[in-house]
């Protein structure tokens, strides 16, 4: 007979317990919404231009970098001011390689426009990649952590520094900070999208470009403006996570493979699909590591969930939980 | 006789491959150029069967270095764990990157394009990590061992009878063999896109529904590209393996993959020998602009350039470029892919070959709006005056 693989006596079954299997699920949904954040501006890139752009980690990898820089230069600067300087940047590089690059592809000047911009945003992120290698060098960076708790106790929640404790769940500081910016820039983004006129006429392009070129909104400007948010939304996701993640040039590549993994569970090009995908990728990941027999390895085979996720999608549903078509 | 400019295609080709053939003394048999005209061969294989599911399908697929590591992997692991000896571990390894090409073929191919670029670019970092990962599997960082091939003696005997200097040292043979797999797979590429196949991955490229109207099955289409593509990128990486010793799960990174993508695209990924001479163009640039030679006196005045990651050896006289070689390059791949859809070099082939140039959509179909811009403003202005296209040649767009 076939002997039983070490992998599942490895299991330890009493380890397992209710609370537990509750830290693991809030820890999930913590990182989750920061994968929301992530995925909301490859999918706002997506519902108004139409492409998908490769480029997304590298976003987040510049807008991680912008945060280290400015504060191990101007020590005691506040983090707030730091995140705020990432997105900008990030929208900025954003804004000038879609007006460099993706307009003329929206004015069909460029031939196979579909073909050209998967291949013109991986030539970006190549670009990046190694533009910031060559400035910051290989080796890992971390930011200096720049906030700590007020001192709690209320019984159920308490804090230290840095941890804050529920019940006796033990959750990290860092990643419940990063949570919260995630969470603000999340609502701000919502609230634009669908309170304002120009994230009304960013869905207008989105569902018709000449109807609502007919109305006067001008669809080449709302390409640059869905593309320059977009990168400014993954900066924001990397200038969060910047202290909570050492942080390399290529750090952006699994980030990006997860956004890419959440658009399609969600169902390319919609919003909520990309908040609830993000949500379900943080948990599933989360379970599937934290349940992973072997703790050494767990922590590769994190990404590996998030595959096995994109393959079930690819192959039962195509079109993702809320997606409208092919 | 009149002259063809296709008798300097003929020369250039006939050059080419006599240098080919003669590189090992041509370098006077130096092992460290030797192995930098093998890998870029090896480059040069990869990027063209990159460009056979690129150029001629418009699949793009981001996992090409990671089958070549899948195929390397297996076929170590069949040598080390299955006892296979090396050249049933290389039909092994094949078939197992062709089945893992099937399955993502499959579940990716009956989609948009874009679907399979995702899916690969997640797979292929994700695989890279769990072979990391799997120290005793795989021996993760630390790479595996791969060993080398046996040739017999006998045949042996016969090359060093016809090339002299087989034995100078153990890279001229690795060179060789991996001169002749450039050659065949080059071959094998360019009778399948002659083939009636290859007028399949155009016809379901060009237009999916016209080509299914007239039978052509669409997604098996693909899949045949992507897997046969795949398979190469296997070979090549095993063969290639077999010489250097040892792979790394570093190897499958994805800037390695980025620069085959830049190598095709720069060559030009419409055309298999194009993106082969890109890649080995690259390949010996980045060799060259690793520590590009300068005299003292300029490189004192670059000394400002050690603050981005330039290092500037004043001993050797030499500006080492370290990352900012690449940066240059994928500054390049962009450019490329904007101003020069077709890449750089291959235009230049298709000159020589006397080749007209395609008609591209965008020409069509800036052709078209001139013509209803044409008649719409003569209809309006002078219908008299319709069926002359003098009058106004400016498109009213």
């Amino acid at each position: 007979m076939w002997p039983i693989p070490d992998i599942l006596l490895d299991i330890n079954f009493f380890q397992i317990t209710s609370s537990y299997i509750f830290r693991l699920i809030l820890e999930g949904l913590l990182i989750g919404i920061i994968y929301s954040l992530m995925a909301l501006g490859l999918t706002l890139i997506f519902s108004v231009l139409n492409i998908v752009s490769f480029a997304h980690g590298e976003f987040y990898m510049i807008g991680g970098y912008v945060v280290y820089v400015l504060l191990t230069r101007f020590k005691g600067m506040p983090g707030l001011v730091g995140i705020v300087v990432a997105a900008l940047v990030t929208f900025l590089i954003g804004a000038v390689f879609e007006r460099l690059f993706l307009q003329p592809m929206a004015k069909g000047k460029v031939d196979r426009p579909s073909e050209y911009a998967i291949l013109v945003t991986f030539g970006l992120s190549f670009f990046l990649q190694f533009v910031l290698l060559g400035i910051m060098g290989p080796f890992p960076k971390k930011a200096p952590r720049f906030w700590s708790f007020p001192p709690i106790d209320l019984g159920v929640i308490r804090t230290t520094k840095a941890t804050l404790f529920l019940g006796n769940i033990p959750l990290s500081g860092g990643r419940i900070f990063a949570a919260i910016i995630a969470l603000l820039a999340l609502g701000a983004m919502l609230w634009f999208m669908f309170r304002t006129w120009t994230g009304w006429a960013l869905q207008a392009v989105s569902q018709d470009r000449n109807a609502a070129a007919v109305v006067g909104i001008n669809p080449l400007t709302m390409n640059t403006l869905a593309f320059a948010l977009g990168a400014m939304l993954a900066g924001l996701a990397g200038a969060v996570l910047v202290t909570v993640f050492s942080w390399v040039p290529w750090v952006g590549v699994p980030a990006s493979a997860k956004s890419f993994v959440i658009i399609v569970l969600g169902g390319m090009g919609s919003i909520p699909g990309s908040l609830v995908g993000g949500l379900i990728l943080g948990v599933v990941e989360s379970l599937g590591t934290g349940l992973f027999p072997d703790p050494a390895r767990a922590q590769a085979y994190r990404d590996v969930f998030g595959l096995i996720i994109f393959a079930l999608v690819l192959w039962l549903k195509p079109t993702g939980l809320f997606g409208r078509e092919l | 006789m009149k002259f063809r400019r296709i008798y300097i295609l003929w020369g250039l080709t006939g050059i080419f491959l006599l240098g080919l053939a003669l590189y090992p003394p041509l370098v006077g048999l130096q092992p460290y150029w030797i192995l930098v005209g093998m890998t870029a061969l090896f480059y040069a294989i990869l990027a063209s069967s990159w460009s056979l599911l690129a150029g001629y399908t418009g699949q793009f697929s981001f996992a090409h270095m990671a089958f070549m590591g899948l195929g390397t992997y297996a076929a170590g692991i069949l040598i080390r764990d299955v006892g296979l000896k090396p050249w049933q571990a290389t039909i092994g390894g094949i078939l197992i990157t062709g089945l893992v090409g099937l399955v993502i073929g499959y579940l990716c191919l009956r989609m948009r394009a874009v679907y399979l670029a995702l899916f690969t670019i997640a797979f292929a970092e994700i695989f890279r990590l769990v072979v990391k990962a799997e120290v005793k599997f795989t021996g993760g960082p630390n790479g595996l061992e791969i060993p080398p091939y046996t040739i017999p003696d006998a045949l042996q005997a016969v090359f060093r009878f016809f090339i002299p200097y087989w034995d100078a040292n153990p890279y001229v043979p690795a060179y060789y063999f991996m001169a002749v797999l450039f050659f065949v797979s080059l071959l094998f590429m360019f009778m399948l896109v002659r083939s009636r196949f290859g007028i399949f991955f155009r016809a379901v490229r060009e237009d999916e529904e016209a080509a299914a109207a007239l039978g052509v099955h669409v997604v098996n289409t693909r899949v045949l590209a992507f897997v046969v593509s795949s398979m190469i990128a296997g070979f090549a990486g095993i063969v290639f393996h077999h010489f250097i010793g040892l792979i790394v799960p570093d190897q499958m990174q994805i800037g390695r993959m980025s620069l085959i993508i830049a190598m095709a695209v720069i060559g030009g990924s419409q055309n298999l020998i194009g993106a082969a001479l890109g890649a080995i163009f690259i390949h010996f640039s980045l060799e060259w602009l690793q520590s590009i030679p300068l005299p003292v006196a300029v490189l004192q005045q670059l000394l400002f350039l050690e603050d981005i990651g330039f290092s500037v050896d004043l001993n050797a006289g030499v500006l080492r470029t370290n990352a900012w070689r690449m940066v240059g390059f994928g500054l390049l791949l962009m450019l490329t892919l904007r101003f020069w859809q077709n890449g750089l070099i291959s235009p230049v082939l298709d000159w020589l070959a006397r080749r007209e140039a395609a008609e591209t959509v965008a020409q069509r179909f800036q052709a078209e709006r001139d013509m209803d811009a044409i008649d719409d403003v003569q209809a309006i202005t002078n219908p008299a005056e319709a069926g002359n296209p003098s009058s106004s040649s400016e498109p009213a767009s």
